[in-house]
């Protein structure tokens, strides 16, 4: 049986399972990375993982150099929509620079999950806020951050939250709210029940969610998290379009009653109004199935896609007990994965299940992944701020795109079909276009990027690399048994590993390799190598991680 | 091997007396080992699925004019008008009054498809306990099963793996050189899906492009797999890749083959009022490159295209006028985009063989909330294309005062359509509907398709557009021409001689769909026989008449 027993707490992790819990909660690791922490045990690594990491400073607008989130752009300032990707780059080299910090891995697992379509809200400032939100909770309180979402201004646009009223419901949040944010959908009982929801909580928890706004002013700002957040409309104290009716939910939720503690006329005080939100999603959260619903999700994200009936009782349940009694918290959930004797496929005698390499790389994985193995600079902000956001937006509208990732814009908002579709998961990310598009990354990368004024934007240059890292370029054997047990998830077969050496001689026979290559010109060697990282990029086993 | 065809459709020619090969039919449906032969046939026909993604508002698609009242009131802030110029397009005055019907008034190119015998609205379908959930519900109509099984398997997967056994294994091959199945886009939905291994479906935005792309990349893969979680997925990522590399340059070769009429222009932008991301027709180049990969010859037998954008929870018209906005310019889309695919599948002789399917995953809730918008909702009509549909309209308008929780009640389960589709245009014998799991809906087929051969489209267009013969004929001063128009347009009514020269024109105006009589004052013309003569949309005729 699968079990989450821990490995031991002091033993070192050694090579291959240190490498299997950077890949999966980083956004990939160095050679340099996969050594540190082959020598630290698991209670040293996830010390590592989970150190609390500074907040980022705000991103800063190209035209004015400076941030604009104090607290809102002014006429000086770039249109919200290039603020907006403006943003985005400056998640991503968040992500690029994370070292060894669960926190944006756990970020972008938020954005997969209460996903919003950025052209809805369209608006830089928001989604910034929407980023911090995410990044203030990475190892926080999941409860504590369903609760600030159905508030988070991006979100009240993305789902229509922010036209939800009194006498004018609007479900689209409430529904997806259920469904996709926190209990999930169970087998259909009959009609308008979900088991775990009916038609009729969707109706109740609109009125409890009614009466908010969008504050463009983002003058709002949340004590807890500093994040600038949606108001409740009215004057005063009073939540002017806040359904203050008595809401009564089905038996699936225990028949629970919400209602305003606090009433003016007709009206709730805006402090009823989100002690009601806090009401709903305490009622929420009490139930098992949503520690579940939450917990099949990180397992997804974290471990392996196909969650067996075995999973769900040896796993999935221990876990969302530990969630619970946590109420709540990840880290306690998170640590129990990633200590576990099943994540590291030591639970049981049986190889087959092993899930290390099970996982299809999304593109975040494939492009982060190989700028941060191959130590592929970006320019500086600080110094060259207009290279900085041209290198990520090709990388954005360019390579993400192009391999079926439109950055921040999901096409549903159930989020990428790779971490939601069922039956294929993260097979979806692989498409005839997407996979010849994946592979292309090698080329791309060795070739650089420039801009339009011939500037060099970003470039991986394979022999300074090698030369950094100290691999004996000597010895094709050497070459590339670097590159197999770093790049690779699984160890390969011989006839396999003679391959990739035949792609790095090409037509040199390996006795004349010295003489023929590396005492030639530097671009020989440079020819072989790109050669090498080609065959090695474009390969199936590069696809898994 | 086309014969049965024929047998199929015995239901639907009862009582007609056609014959085939000059054989009453009773010999033939005797001829039994026919259906074996037939079974193991594939025909040529092409089946082209359009998701409508998000959940299309079925209420503001075709607005039942006998409860207008109900209607509006259920909607005021979405209700199409029922005056003004831009008032709802009554569909066809030939069908009951209880079950008029009125076409948004963007839908005047399906209007045209209807009045020419090539559309088929089924209303009212979805299946018991409809899932307000986009994801489940459209993962329902995929898989083709119940509202509380979960297969793994869609149903395009289903039948697709069962006529072409040993997918992927054994194809490309002669008998099939191209992809089972082509999804339009950067996705293969769950629909086709196999139990098992690679779907049935590959994915395509642009074929020229595709076959480069393939050719620029790659490396040898591995040889040997080992039978583990990461295997499994590597084996899936090879196989993806093998057929990506087969069917690459067949595809781009059919594409450079094949051509689009030169006579059709493919709609490009919504023409009024929309959002700025709604204006533009997304729809229109996917049908345009089907129908080119078509005329290439190619041999797939299912597409999918997809346009997204109706889950219309706010904005779905504009505030100041409910016939503009996100879903007319949606509507607009499939409407004009479908009569140009029609129009250019006709100019390339490729009518025949396609029948094409609007489906969404739900409809929308009878009212509107308060966001000029509708939530999820249930029932909702699919819309049939093609020259062998069996024209017209299936099902009643929904009863707005017997609502279902505010939802339109369900009439027909989405597997009675696709069965349909399934054995009666791409001619499934049993055990492939029974692979497809759908045997439980073959007896509950719906006459979707008529093949041109029993007369029902000839029928549906007599029966809405004729001209009886004037009265009184002989005429000696006076007399009446009666005709009924199914489409609004020019119509003119002439008097010819037998030389064929116009001596007197009745009529020459704008007219509305409808019955007419028109008196006529003949008395100047001389004796003799002479020719009356209807041009219009939707009926062009002439008969005789003699002058005393």
């Amino acid at each position: 049986m699968a079990s989450l027993q821990p490995i031991d707490p002091s033993a070192p992790l050694g090579r291959k399972n240190a490498a299997h819990l950077l890949r999966r909660t980083t956004f990939g690791p160095s050679r340099a990375d996969i050594d540190t922490f082959t020598n630290l045990s698991i209670t040293q690594a996830l010390n590592t993982l989970f150190n609390e990491f500074p907040p980022a400073d705000p991103p800063l607008d190209l035209q004015t150099g400076a941030s604009w989130v104090n607290p809102k752009p002014t006429l000086a300032n770039s249109e919200e929509g290039d603020l907006m990707n403006m943003t985005f780059a400056w998640w991503l080299e968040l992500m690029r620079l994370s070292n060894n910090s669960i926190i944006d891995r756990m970020a972008w697992f938020f954005h997969t999950h209460f996903a919003t379509i950025s052209s809805r809200p369209n608006n830089g400032t928001a989604i910034y806020y929407q980023i911090k939100l995410f990044r203030h909770y990475a190892m926080g309180n999941f409860k504590e951050l369903s609760k600030k979402i159905c508030y988070d201004n991006a979100m009240l646009v993305n789902l229509d939250g922010r036209l939800n009223d009194i006498g004018r419901p609007n479900e689209n949040f409430a529904r997806e709210f259920f469904e996709l944010h926190t209990i999930g959908k169970g087998q259909p009982a009959g009609p308008n029940d979900y088991t775990t929801f009916t038609e009729a909580d969707v109706i109740e928890s609109s009125k409890v969610l009614s009466g908010y706004n969008v504050d463009w002013d983002f003058g709002n700002i949340d004590q807890d998290t500093g994040v600038a957040m949606g108001i409740l409309r009215g004057s005063g104290d009073i939540a002017s379009n806040h359904d203050a009716s008595v809401k009564t939910f089905s038996p699936r939720f225990q028949n629970t009653v919400i209602q305003p503690n606090a009433l003016v006329g007709d009206k709730a005080t805006k402090e009823a109004a989100l002690d009601e939100l806090d009401q709903l999603v305490t009622m929420i959260f009490n139930q098992e199935a949503t520690a579940r619903n939450i917990c099949r999700r990180l397992y997804r994200f974290f471990v392996y896609y196909n969650i067996t009936e075995e999973i769900e009782q040896d796993i999935i349940g221990p876990l969302a007990q530990t969630f619970m009694l946590a109420d709540y918290e990840l880290r306690p959930v998170l640590e129990q994965l990633f200590r576990s004797t099943h994540f590291y496929d030591n639970d049981n005698g049986i190889v087959t299940d092993d899930n290390r390499g099970a996982i299809i790389k999304s593109p975040m994985e494939i492009v982060l992944g190989a700028m941060r193995f191959f130590k592929i600079s970006i320019p500086d902000q600080q110094s060259d701020l207009a290279g900085f956001y041209a290198a990520w937006f090709n990388v954005i509208f360019e390579k993400f795109r192009n391999q079926g990732l439109d950055f921040y814009e999901p096409y549903d908002v159930s989020g990428y079909d790779g971490y939601f579709q069922e039956p294929a998961y993260n097979r979806n990310w692989i498409t005839p276009n997407n996979l010849a598009r994946r592979y292309q990354i090698s080329s791309d990368l060795l070739i650089g990027y420039k801009d339009e004024n011939d500037n060099l934007l970003y470039r991986l240059d394979i022999l300074s690399y090698c030369q950094s890292e100290g691999i004996d370029l000597n010895s094709p054997q050497a070459i590339v048994t670097y590159f197999v047990t770093n790049l690779f998830p699984e160890a390969i077969t011989t006839e396999r590993f003679d391959y990739f050496k035949s792609t790095l001689l090409i037509d040199v026979a390996e006795a004349d390799w010295v003489a023929a290559v590396i005492n030639v010109e530097d671009f020989q060697v440079v020819f072989h190598l790109e050669n090498l990282i080609n065959a090695m990029i474009q390969s199936p086993e590069y696809q898994l991680f | 091997m086309q014969r049965r065809r024929f047998l199929r459709n015995l239901s639907y020619a009862a009582g007609s007396t056609f014959v085939l090969n000059n054989l009453p039919f009773s010999t033939v449906s005797s001829a039994a080992p026919l259906s074996q032969l037939a079974a193991t046939s594939t025909n040529d026909r092409v089946l082209v699925l359009i998701q409508l993604h998000g959940g299309n508002d079925g209420l503001n698609t075709i607005i039942p004019i006998d409860q207008y009242a109900e209607y509006y009131q259920l909607r005021p802030n979405l209700a199409i008008p029922d005056k003004g110029k831009r008032k709802y397009i009554p569909i066809d005055s030939g069908l009951p009054d209880a079950n008029q019907l009125g076409f948004h008034p963007d839908l005047t190119h399906m209007k045209d498809l209807y009045d020419h015998g090539k559309l088929n609205i089924v209303q009212n379908v979805a299946y018991e306990n409809s899932n307000g959930s986009h994801f489940r519900s459209r993962d329902i109509w995929f898989m083709g099963g119940d509202y509380d099984e979960f297969l793994p398997s869609g149903w395009m997967g289903r039948y697709l793996d069962h006529i072409f056994p040993g997918y992927p294994e054994s194809y490309p091959n002669t008998t099939m050189p191209d992809p089972l199945a082509i999804e339009i886009g950067n996705g293969v939905s769950l629909a086709f899906h196999r139990s098992n291994g690679i779907p049935v479906a590959i994915s395509i935005s642009n074929p020229e492009q595709f076959y480069d792309l393939i050719n620029s990349v790659g490396g040898e893969p591995p040889e040997s797999i080992a039978n583990t979680h990461y295997g499994k997925e590597l084996k899936w990522i090879m196989d993806i890749e093998e057929k990506s590399n087969q069917y690459a340059g067949r595809l781009k070769d059919v594409y450079d083959a094949g051509a689009n009429s030169p006579n059709v222009t493919y709609p490009e932008l919504y023409p009024f009022n929309a959002p700025p991301g709604r204006i533009r027709n997304t729809l229109a180049p996917q049908l345009k490159m089907i129908a080119r990969l078509l005329s290439g010859g190619v041999k797939t037998k299912i597409f999918i295209a997809r346009l997204g954008g109706f889950d219309t929870h706010a904005e779905q018209v504009e505030s100041y006028d409910a016939t503009m906005g996100t879903h007319s310019a949606l509507l607009y889309h499939i409407s004009s985009a479908m009569k140009a695919f029609q129009d250019d599948l006709k100019s390339l002789g490729l009518e025949d063989r396609v029948m094409s399917m609007t489906f969404s995953e739900f409809g929308r809730r009878a009212f509107s909330n308060g966001s000029y918008g509708s939530d999820h909702g249930t029932a909702a009509p699919m819309f049939i294309f093609g020259k062998m549909v069996n024209p017209g309209v299936l099902g009643e308008n929904p009863d707005l005062s017997n609502l279902d929780n505010g939802n339109l009640p369900v009439k027909f389960d989405y597997r009675q359509v696709f069965t349909s589709a399934l054995v009666d245009w791409l001619e499934a014998d049993t055990a492939a509907v029974e692979a497809t799991l759908f045997s439980d809906w073959v007896d509950r087929r719906l006459p979707l398709v008529g093949n041109g051969i029993t007369g029902l489209k000839e029928e549906f267009l007599k029966k809405r557009n004729f001209l009886t013969e004037c009265y009184p004929n002989p005429v000696s001063n006076q007399t009446t021409f009666s005709f009924r128009l199914s489409s609004p347009g020019k119509v003119r009514l002439e008097i010819l001689d037998m030389q064929g020269r116009v001596v007197k024109t009745i009529l020459n105006t704008n007219s509305e769909a409808g019955n007419f009589t028109i008196p006529a004052e003949l008395g100047t013309l001389n004796s003799g026989t002479y020719i009356y003569r209807i041009s219009s949309n939707s009926l062009n005729t002439s008969n005789k008449l003699v002058k005393l």
